[in-house]
């Protein structure tokens, strides 16, 4: 009877959280479109031409027409695009002429996942380990420099590092490649293509993971550091408890807490990508398309990659809620 | 005390990932630094969309690599450098021309490139005009054609293009030829727009597409047809970037041979560097600061603005050598008239009537023309009796090398001290556009700008910035005066050479005194190269940037 009652909370937290999640989808789509007609500039004239093109009011009309830009925002704009990407339509590049918006994200998005799954990993596993060990070891050198040196890590801006990171390892020392995913030429999925795709991956993954690593280093650090003075791990202490045990069966758990959640929001920013980075390091993610698509005023392709983003922060909070909920049941 | 959980067998683990870096670093399997596959590595600031020559004015590079222009600006300027055309004549009506095109001139498939390509191509584009999908929006575009009565292959040799009226379009067009086995089935619609021209492309230039990865690089192969033989480099890779920083540092690490729109800072760093030679080449660029001249919709804050003796006295407050020298390091030549120094056919010497930096005269001259301070608070006033409080909009331009912010605080420095405030709105390229889109398009409303723009050395072209029919696009101040544009309208129908150097002279002359922009300067292309793995650069600017020069000619060191 109890676990049923306990199932049923479950159920209708659980339906709450994936309700509210989708009613800030539709609003995450809605203000998309709004916002990108809200930025000056006119994908039509940019369409038609840099410095070098000569362009007419009658041209400039063509085009307008030929993407339907020509037509009301409201209704007709808005229902369409509403309409359509609730279909899962995301519409048509005008950059890319034409091309589906879903393909050209779908293209980008390996990269991005690759760069930035792959700084979390590492970020998680150094940054969560270091933190948690900062902080057991409260006041001890190898919290100061741990702190020290993730609260530096954590304020420098990613493309800074990954500029220094191109001079000393690429520019002075040759041992990597500064730009690029692979090697023009190479075959995807070839035998010598993993390596070459790992040179290149390798330093604009250190340069979002050390970031990333200053911001686990923080927040494990600080929920371990608030562990160590409970007074069950006093209790546990006086039970003869060794450190390690200590460390493993109380602190450990408790101070993850805060860390899991950190975690799983992180989540979200993974298709959210790296955009500096990617720009510094000419890395063909989701960043370079946004980048791209931003320049030339193509909306349909940000409103996908909003979405995108939008989508998965929205899921990953969803997550984070479910998590929390399973882990604390107060929040329930 | 705290024992670390590592097991043996995560000591194992990481021992072999340990071992695996060392082959990661150092595989040669796709290494990008060496000379020995003879490959060109150059690299440009550019996103490329599509390879389509009918839908971009994105892709020029990749394009221009792959196919020729039928003359084009290289062919007129240099003797070395030739299109799809060998030799040209204009027949004494001014309106018969006769192109020779290379006799036995192969497409990179094999097929016979011929005169009946290049009559397709422009037959292609003139079917399209009047049609919803007419083919104006990229490259390859129906301007012009209007005033061509017919085109023809007489023979495989041989093309005729005859004009409705005396024209140089046959020259200056900008059309790459096309082979018409690959574009005879595709209609206009997908011309226009959705077919991508996906690679490996067919044409009759020295390098052709063979691989396009959007942002990231086009990989190119050397043309085996090429007519004066395939070229000795192996091919070619165009990394694509979106800043310079990327270029410097692949030059220095050698992983690159040749980048260009360097940052003059980049540009001094690189020319320490032994194994690189720098080079700043003279382009088409000018860069301006325009008045809003609107006197409707879309006017600016002031009707001083459309005056030109207000225009003419701020002309004496811009000190152009100051901004090569502060802003540009050096690297431009200071502004004077439309028409700038490179453009040897067409240049302007205006030295007769060029104004002087003079912030005294400057001052007098407001004064002579009604734009005094009568309250004394430090700030002139309009003829309505309004201080004056200008906006200034700037930011960058697509495809022009971006002007330093330090040149536009240089000149609202100067305003400021003959008693016209300014203040600068920076923005970003889409923004600025809109901004000045003409007013019936929801532009205006701005005071000044500095923008620049990079015309082709056609006169029609270099006059651009002064035609009524270009407002809001390449004529960026909505000055409109009769007498510029019958100027244009005679120099459309105008084939000599040396009266088009008059007409485009009178026009120089008269915009420059009407003052809707003040040249501010003509700034340099810096680029640089590597001098380890290719030789045979040339002495001109080191890389055309109307063509694939010299890259066509490009040989492996010692090779």
């Amino acid at each position: 009877m109890a676990s049923t009652q306990i199932g049923s909370g479950t159920s209708q937290h659980i339906g709450r959280i994936i309700t509210r999640a989708i009613v800030t989808l539709v609003m995450v789509a809605t203000l998309n479109f709004i916002l990108f007609r809200i930025i000056p500039g006119d994908p039509a004239s940019l369409l038609l031409g840099g410095a070098r093109s000569s362009v007419t009011a009658e041209q400039m009309v063509a085009q307008q027409q030929n993407w339907g830009l020509d037509r009301p925002l409201f209704p007709d704009q808005v229902v369409d695009y509403l309409w359509a990407t609730l279909h899962g339509d995301l519409g048509f590049s005008f950059k890319f002429r034409g091309r589906q918006v879903t393909d050209l994200i779908l293209e980008r998005l390996p990269a991005t996942i690759a760069l930035v799954g792959v700084a979390q990993l590492i970020a998680i596993a150094v940054g969560v380990m270091l933190g948690l060990y900062a902080g057991w070891r409260r006041g001890r050198a190898v919290d100061h420099i741990a702190t020290g040196a993730s609260l530096a890590l954590y304020s420098t801006p990613s493309f800074w590092l990954g500029m220094i990171l191109i001079v000393i390892f690429s520019t002075t020392l040759g041992w990597l490649p500064g730009y690029g995913a692979y090697s023009p030429g190479a075959t995807i999925g070839s035998l010598g293509w993993l390596p070459d795709y790992l040179r290149h991956l390798a330093l604009p993954v250190t340069a979002v993971a050390l970031g990333l690593i200053g911001q686990y280093v923080v927040v494990a650090r600080a929920a371990m550091s608030e562990v160590v003075t409970e007074d069950y791990m006093v209790t546990a202490r006086a039970k003869g408890l060794t450190n390690g045990q200590m460390l493993m069966r109380h602190a450990f758990r408790n101070a993850m807490l805060p860390v899991v959640t950190l975690i799983t929001l992180n989540l979200g920013y993974v298709v959210a990508g790296a955009i500096t980075v990617e720009a510094v390091f000419a890395w063909p993610g989701i960043g370079g398309l946004t980048v791209e698509a931003l320049n030339a005023r193509d909306y349909p392709v940000l409103q996908g990659i909003f979405l995108l983003l939008g989508a998965s922060i929205v899921v990953a909070n969803l997550l984070a809620d479910v998590a929390y909920g399973l882990l604390d049941p107060r929040v329930r | 005390m705290l024992k670390l959980p590592l097991s043996r067998r995560v000591i194992v683990k990481a021992l072999l990932l340990g071992s695996a870096a060392p082959w990661v670093i150092t595989s040669r399997g796709f290494a990008a630094t060496s000379c020995e596959d003879h490959i060109v590595r150059i690299a440009s600031v550019a996103a490329p969309d599509t390879m389509n020559p009918f839908a971009t004015w994105s892709s020029f590079w990749p394009l221009a690599f792959t196919y020729d222009f039928l003359v084009g600006v290289d062919a007129q300027r240099y003797s070395d450098r030739k299109g799809f055309a060998k030799e040209w004549s204009v027949a004494d009506d001014n309106l018969t021309w006769t192109f020779k095109i290379w006799p036995g001139m192969k497409w990179s498939d094999g097929q016979p490139a011929t005169a009946r390509d290049a009559a397709f191509t422009y037959e292609y584009l003139r079917d399209s005009v009047g049609k919803p999908e007419e083919l104006n929006v990229g490259w390859n575009n129906t301007s012009g054609l209007e005033n061509v009565e017919s085109i023809k292959a007489l023979d495989d040799e041989t093309l005729q293009i005859v004009t409705k009226i005396p024209t140089r379009w046959p020259l200056d067009n900008w059309t790459m030829i096309v082979p018409a086995h690959v574009w005879k089935n595709i209609s206009y619609k997908d011309a226009r727009g959705s077919f991508l021209n996906a690679p490996p492309l067919i044409g009759t230039g020295p390098m052709i597409v063979a691989e396009f990865q959007p942002g990231q690089f086009v990989r190119y192969s050397s043309n085996q047809y090429f007519r004066a033989g395939q070229p000795a480099a192996a091919g070619m890779i165009e990394q694509l970037f979106s800043s310079a920083d990327s270029i410097a540092q692949g030059l220095k690490s050698g992983s690159l041979d040749y980048g260009a729109g360097l940052t003059a800072a980049q540009y001094a760093d690189l020319s320490n560097d032994p194994d690189i030679a720098v080079g700043e080449s003279p382009i088409e660029q000018r860069n301006f600061l325009a008045f809003n001249t609107s006197s409707e919709k879309g006017a600016g804050s002031t009707k001083a603005l459309q005056d030109p003796a207000f225009r003419d006295a701020i002309g004496y407050a811009i000190d152009q050598m100051a901004i090569v020298k502060r802003a540009l390091r050096g690297h431009a030549a200071p502004g004077v008239g439309l028409v700038m120094p490179v453009s040897t056919d067409f240049y302007s010497d205006l030295s007769d009537i060029r104004r002087h930096f003079d912030l005294a005269e400057a001052g007098r001259r407001l004064d002579a023309a009604g734009y005094r301070d009568n309250d004394g608070d430090g700030v002139r006033e309009d003829k309505e009796g309004n201080s004056f409080q200008l906006e200034l909009i700037t930011g960058p331009t697509s495809g022009t090398i971006e002007m330093p912010i330090a040149a536009v605080q240089l000149i609202a420095g100067w305003l400021g001290q003959i008693g016209i405030p300014v203040s600068v709105t920076q923005l970003d390229s889409g923004a600025l556009k809109a901004r000045y889109a003409d007013p019936t398009n929801g532009g205006g409303g701005w005071d000044l700008l500095v923008g620049s723009d990079w015309p082709s050395p056609a006169p029609r072209d270099l006059l651009n910035l002064g035609s009524s029919k270009v407002s809001g696009t390449r004529n960026r101040s909505y000055w409109s005066n009769e007498k510029f544009d019958k100027i244009l309208a005679e120099l459309d129908v105008t084939v000599d050479l040396k009266k088009s150097q008059q007409l485009v002279d009178r026009a120089a002359r008269l915009i420059y005194a009407e003052a809707p922009y003040i040249i501010l300067c003509y700034p340099f292309l810096l680029e640089a190269r590597r001098k380890d793995c290719f030789d045979s650069w040339g002495t001109k600017d080191a890389v055309s940037q109307w063509g694939y020069f010299p890259l066509d000619r490009l040989r492996p060191h010692n090779g």
